[in-house]
């Protein structure tokens, strides 16, 4: 009895093994690493992504691939576990033997793994992470395919100094996470830049459930602010818009992508109204050409809409490596990164991608998504003319 | 089996082990190589906290507290002026100043642990049973706290980035049978004995003449310092880390590691974390669906964290004090176990 289980077990393992290191090899194909946190706490950003992409992929080969070739992804779940982030990137390079990748929405797990990828010289173009920073932490194989935080938050400066005509500004930031503190200090020197006035600045924590002492102080103001810009990450927006709105503050509320998630609308309910947030794309019916396509052929698919633009981005981020790859005429990951480094004008469904001057973070047109009568509509879009510095 | 004969055979095997983990890197796949670094990593980790948890009965949570202190302390002291100053523009001056090895952040780092065990675990090791198990998870909540906040030294809750890489096979695994060896040789000295006696009655063993705080608070500091060298280990490694890596899911995954392997058995410890971790990557690019030729499996994302744990809950019914119990896996006990092997095989044979 004993034996036949251990025989059982060990021919498990034996399969189980043999499966995982040797995985079906297909040469004609060109792969391309795809690993998302598709678990843990960025699925909700990052399974829109991933599912985005492998659309584009799809597409792609039906239209005949590339150089004559059918592309792969090569699909990873990294679980939003740092460890196995580091592993994958090993994966992919070393066996999957990738020639470039696309990679996350979040900073941190970007950080994981990039490191590996500019040792080997593979490049690695993230859809979603939006610090301007990464590829200077990185180095020359690291790009954006979406625009900075810098370049979003100047875009909501600009759009409170012209639309919404805000001269004074209350600025509420989450002081725990990259992003938020990031976002709220380009927005500061983007809005002070074009002669705005921040009247108070405060902070909170990620997680924080009561917002009753910020708003207090922001009650007790001599001056009342015209606009408030506040910096938050997906799961905090729709409890801090709710609140503010309970305690009888009427004025507008700004912040950046991070409002792009169905809980401003799910949580904030009645109390989203009036609140304008800056993001990648307009995820609607009645957006742009590209969008509406794309609309309806994730739909198609998935049988759900595009959850937010980072369903878009993952799809942009796979047809502009695909472009390079083109462009570059090989499949060698040298060529593909001066191929990726001298873009101009790949037309996503995004807005246009360039890198200019040496940057590898794009310039790109910021859509600013404002809420009426509990519906999203497209309030304007703006590409900034001031933009602070990374 | 006489013990110059057990040295020599210590002695073979840290030297293989030592021989493997030079010429791995030439012999096989990137991707291995950092499996093994990690497991190396893990295991270090949970045979220290197998010191307090397992054979000295004070079942603490705060393990990952000292890991984490660890990572950060030996971050800051590595962390190239450069970097510094880019990253940390606040740290006072008299730390800034400081510029240290791997080893030498990393021993910093552990050492500190040490003196973090003896405050903390002064106070906490008195109480027994749940009470210290809460108490010391409160003490890991204190340390995230902490590292959220100071934010001139830790960055707060956004990525502590650009620690060198450093970390490689030959280190860890040099760390690990150093750890090893050390642990081995104190687990299974009277001072060893102490833990378990404490372990088994507090009252017992006073009534022999053993203090209970300070032999509980010995197992709680000398875990502290692997902990913590095992943290800067972990820190050198990734490069890249944030208050949230250390916290709840790591001191699960290294208690699950624990537990399953046997509390009570550095081996078990080490077979426990051998188990986890192959088991982990196996069913990981298996959810990612396979194609046997007759059949095709579409990927499961998610399908790998559940799997494990039925096995989990398999491996604790079957086997409820891990697989290896309170047993050591010695040369001697594998020479026994070849032994009757053979001897079955040969009556197979017979018949």
């Amino acid at each position: 009895m004993t034996m036949t289980r251990r025989t059982v077990v060990g021919l498990a393992v034996t399969a189980g093994l043999a499966i995982a290191t040797f995985p079906a090899m297909a040469d004609d194909t060109i792969k391309i690493g795809s690993p998302f946190n598709v678990t843990g706490g960025l699925a909700s950003v990052e399974a829109p992504a991933l599912n985005g992409a492998k659309l584009k992929a799809k597409e792609i080969n039906d239209a005949g691939g590339v150089l004559g070739k059918k592309i792969e992804l090569v699909i990873y779940d990294t679980k939003t576990d740092p460890t196995v982030i580091a592993a994958t990137g090993s994966q992919l390079l070393n066996q999957d033997k990738v020639v470039a990748s696309l990679a996350f929405a979040d900073s941190d797990a970007v950080l994981a793994m990039a490191p590996q990828f500019q040792t080997a010289g593979v490049p690695l173009v993230t859809p979603g992470a939006t610090s301007p920073k990464l590829p200077d932490q990185v180095g020359s194989d690291m790009f954006l395919a979406c625009f900075g935080d810098n370049v979003q938050a100047a875009a909501g400066a600009e759009f409170v100094l012209n639309k919404l005509s805000g001269k004074t500004v209350y600025l509420l930031r989450d002081n725990t996470t990259e992003y938020t503190t990031l976002l709220a200090k380009y927005f500061k020197e983007a809005y002070e830049n074009g002669g705005g006035k921040i009247v108070l600045a405060d902070d909170y924590k990620h997680g924080d459930t009561s917002f009753t002492a910020q708003i207090t102080k922001l009650k007790a103001l001599p001056e009342k602010p015209d606009v408030l810009y506040v910096s938050a990450q997906p799961d905090d927006i729709g409890v801090v818009v709710k609140q503010i709105r309970q305690a009888g503050i009427t004025q507008p509320i700004v912040g950046g992508d991070g409002y792009d998630t169905p809980l401003l609308l799910s949580v904030g309910g009645k109390a989203a109204n009036n609140v304008y947030f800056s993001t990648h794309a307009f995820m609607a019916e009645d957006s742009t050409p590209g969008i509406v396509k794309f609309y309806q052929a994730y739909k198609a698919a998935y049988n759900t809409p595009p959850e937010n633009a980072f369903a878009a981005l993952g799809y942009d981020t796979v047809g502009l490596i695909v472009d390079a790859i083109s462009r570059a005429g090989s499949t060698d990951s040298a060529k593909i990164r001066d191929a990726l480094a001298a873009t101009q004008g790949y037309q996503g469904i995004t807005g246009s991608i360039s890198y200019s001057n040496g940057s590898r973070v794009p310039a790109k047109t910021v859509s600013i998504i404002g809420v009426k009568d509990d519906k999203l509509y497209l309030a304007a879009e703006v590409t900034p003319t001031w933009i602070a510095k990374p | 089996m006489n013990g110059s004969r057990r040295i020599l055979l210590v002695g073979v095997a840290i030297a293989v082990m030592a021989a493997f983990s030079f010429t791995a890197p030439a012999m096989m796949n990137d991707y291995f190589v950092r499996i093994i670094t990690v497991m190396c990593i893990n295991a270090m980790l949970v045979i220290s906290m197998g010191l307090a948890n397992g054979f000295t009965g004070v079942f603490s949570l705060g393990h990952m507290g000292f890991v984490a202190v660890g990572a950060y302390v030996s971050g800051v002291l590595a962390l190239s002026d450069q970097a510094k100053a880019s990253y940390l523009p606040d740290l006072p001056g008299w730390i800034a100043a400081i510029h240290l090895g791997y080893l030498s952040s990393t021993l910093v780092a552990a050492l500190v642990c040490v003196v973090l065990a003896f405050l903390v675990g002064a106070p906490l090791l008195r109480l027994s049973g749940h009470f210290v198990s809460v108490a010391t998870l409160g003490f890991l909540i204190i340390v995230n706290v902490v590292l959220v906040n100071a934010d001139d030294y830790t960055r707060g809750a956004r990525t502590f980035t650009g620690v060198p890489l450093q970390t490689n096979l030959p280190w860890a695994m040099g760390w690990l049978l150093l750890s090893l060896v050390i642990l081995a040789r104190v687990v299974y000295s009277p001072k060893g004995r102490a833990w378990r006696a404490v372990r088994e009655d507090t009252i017992a063993a006073q009534a022999i003449g053993i203090d209970v705080l300070p032999t509980r608070l010995s197992a709680f500091v000398i875990g502290a310092f692997f902990a913590g060298a095992g943290g800067s280990l972990y820190g050198h490694y990734l490069g890249s880390f944030s208050p949230s890596s250390f916290y709840f899911a790591y001191t699960f995954s290294l208690i699950s590691m624990l537990v399953i392997g046997g509390m009570q058995s550095l081996t078990g410890a080490l077979i426990g974390v051998i188990l986890v971790s192959v088991l982990s990557e196996l069913l990981r690019n298996l959810e990612r669906g396979f194609d046997l030729g007759f059949v095709t499996v579409p990927p499961l994302y998610g399908a790998s964290q559940i799997a494990l744990g039925v096995i989990f809950i398999l491996i604790m019914i079957f086997r409820p004090s891990g697989i290896m119990g309170d047993l050591e896996l010695s040369f001697g006990r594998i020479a026994a176990l070849l032994h009757t092997l053979l001897h079955k095989g040969q009556k197979g044979t017979n018949t």
